[in-house]
């Protein structure tokens, strides 16, 4: 599994680099939707994106709606990692192709549990 | 638009401060409310750090977070893991207090009527003081074990006027 | 601050128990979670505290989870709540499509995230014409007032909340999300201890009673599963957390698998029958749940 982390906050691809490296994830990262874009372009084979809003260059909607718009890429699964915490802004990322949405701040948890409800981490088996 | 569900509520800031800093930091050390503070003012605590992050659109403001020296630190090596005898660059410290001040200013501007955008964050060593356009709408003070910081919402002077307007 | 014996005491309760590990530099952290606790014991301090967990197994697993931040999750473990619409519930539509009506208990409910997540779900399945009450009960008036309020922090609001039903469902109210007025409608609040006899109510087609037999001990646990028994419909449905078992404490109980899930109904042949408790078998259909292993 390969996940690429879209931030521009170095501090926050580290934290989440930790979490999905933890649930056995090789990670790609990038600063910005650009260089997201220009890594995905190289031919890495990407299950999960998780993408932060607001970034230089590209934000991390457009990123959205450019992924969206590549059949090739149709098999990614995008989930959101941001601050923009509005109801309205979190309609209009589901719209535009976004699975699912963290807002920041969140807990190591948050995150594995949203992608248990994408079937993108495995849940230990009770003993 | 009514200006009266516009209004900035302290008690909301200080939530969302609250919230953004346990969840960085752990369950550790709550963050307590403490007067303006006179002796343990952030500025005379030796060197201090601001974080800074504007708002722009329905809602506008500036949101700037003054942290002494040992707070940034502590702060920065809780939300990249450092290990106290790992070595902080300042890179390390305005990439960190930048993340933070994003965390807390988009979750503010989320308690105002929008759209609004948030701009991208801005950390110096020392004060930044915001356009002088604008005029102080909050100001919290916070103490954190033996330390403390400072939250600050600006507002254009207009629509402070506006809100108080309304409020009288 | 808590001793240095008492520290390692309590790091290896913890790892023993849910083998996460507590460090040395946590001491503030196990001070923190178990202070609160100690006052409500009657302890001076977490020490006097520590040794009492020594000797007391309830107050264990009372401290265990302090310590182990277990903040309630939405649709918490998912597969319980996949069974609750896969199995449970068309089962349901078919046998009680005479009233039309559901009623569930959310047992020791906290602050009401295992109710509304069971009202999402019954508003998105029940067909037109269905009505369905969740019973939320609690220990706690505090923790009854947060399950009316309906207001969950942005925090609490990131755990397992999928964001298709976070737009659907809440609305920003200040720096919460509140939950729709349609769902709020669908809960009642009871303060109930489950350790003391429960107060008169409806027979429950489905009780989720997850993740708090761990707080009692045995005699306790067989009492409240004897208990529970007598208030599920004869053919409803009993949940327990993923870890928790009727196994060798009530033989009232027919175990069927569903899935990663296992679910408890009532025994057929009534409460507390003689038979020896039947071997998990695995639900296939809905329809395979009328016939109970006799």
């Amino acid at each position: 599994m390969h996940a690429l982390i879209i931030d521009d906050s170095r501090t926050m691809r580290t934290i989440l680099r930790r979490i999905v490296t933890e649930l056995g994830y090789e990670v790609t990262e990038a600063g910005n939707g650009q260089e997201a874009l220009d890594a995905l372009e190289t031919g890495i084979d990407v299950d999960l994106c998780l993408i932060d809003w607001n970034m230089p260059l590209m934000d991390g909607y457009t990123f959205v709606t450019r992924v969206r718009a590549e059949p090739r890429w149709r098999s990614m699964t995008l989930m959101m990692v941001t601050t923009e915490s509005e109801h309205g802004q979190i309609v209009r990322a589901l719209a535009a192709g976004a699975h699912e949405y963290v807002i920041k701040p969140f807990t190591p948890e948050a995150i594995v549990e949203k992608l248990e409800l994408l079937g993108l981490a495995a849940r230990e088996v009770p003993a | 638009m009514s200006t009266s569900t516009a209004e900035l509520s302290m008690t909301h800031v200080h939530a969302v401060v609250e919230e953004v800093w346990t969840t960085f930091l752990g369950g550790g050390d709550p963050l307590y409310e403490i007067a303006p503070p006179t002796d343990r003012d952030p500025a005379e605590q030796g060197s201090v750090w601001d974080a800074a992050i504007t708002v722009t659109g329905a809602w506008q403001a500036a949101i700037v977070i003054c942290l002494p020296d040992g707070v940034a630190d502590a702060v920065t090596r809780a939300m990249l893991g450092f290990a106290p005898e790992d070595h902080l660059a300042p890179e390390d410290l305005i990439d960190a207090l930048g993340e933070l001040v994003n965390v807390i200013g988009g979750n503010i501007k989320s308690l105002m009527p929008g759209p609004s955008k948030l701009s991208l964050p801005l950390v110096a060593r020392g004060p930044i003081s915001p356009s002088t356009s604008l005029v102080e709408a909050c100001r919290l003070d916070l103490g954190w074990g033996p330390h403390s910081l400072r939250v600050v919402v600006s507002v254009p002077a207009d629509q402070d006027r506006d809100q108080q307007a309304e409020e009288a | 601050m808590i001793s240095e014996a008492n520290f390692s005491f309590v790091a290896d309760l913890l790892r023993r128990e849910t083998a996460m590990l507590c460090e040395t530099g946590k001491e503030y952290l196990v001070e923190a979670r178990l202070l609160p606790l100690a006052r409500a014991a009657g302890d001076a301090d977490v020490d006097r505290y520590v040794d009492r967990l020594r000797t007391d197994a309830a107050e264990r697993a009372r401290a265990v989870d302090a310590l182990t931040i277990n903040e309630t999750s939405w649709f918490r473990d998912l597969a319980p709540y996949q069974a609750f619409t896969e199995v449970m519930l068309p089962h349901l539509l078919q046998t009680r499509a005479h009233r039309r009506h559901l009623d569930i208990w959310s047992a020791a409910c906290s602050s009401g995230q295992e109710a509304y997540s069971l009202c999402m779900l019954l508003d998105e399945n029940l067909p037109a014409g269905w009505t369905a009450t969740i019973h939320a009960t609690d220990v706690s008036p505090s923790m009854l007032e947060r399950v009316q309020a309906g207001r969950y922090s942005q925090v609490e609001m990131n755990r397992g909340m999928p964001a298709t039903r976070l737009v659907s469902y809440f609305t920003r109210v200040g720096n919460e999300w509140e939950v729709a007025a349609k769902l709020r409608s669908m809960v009642t609040t009871k303060q109930v201890n489950l350790a003391l006899p429960f107060p008169p109510s409806a027979t429950y087609d489905v009780v989720f009673l997850r993740n708090v037999l761990i707080y009692f001990d045995l005699d306790t646990k067989r009492d409240i599963l004897r208990r529970v028994n007598a208030r599920v419909a004869r053919d409803g449905f009993l949940l327990l957390g993923s870890t928790e078992t009727t196994l060798d404490l009530d033989d009232s109980w027919v175990r069927e698998t569903a899935g990663r899930v296992v679910i408890h109904r009532p025994r057929p042949d009534g409460p507390h029958g003689t038979a020896a408790a039947a071997a998990p078998r695995a639900i296939t259909t809905p329809t395979t749940l009328t016939a109970t292993g006799a």
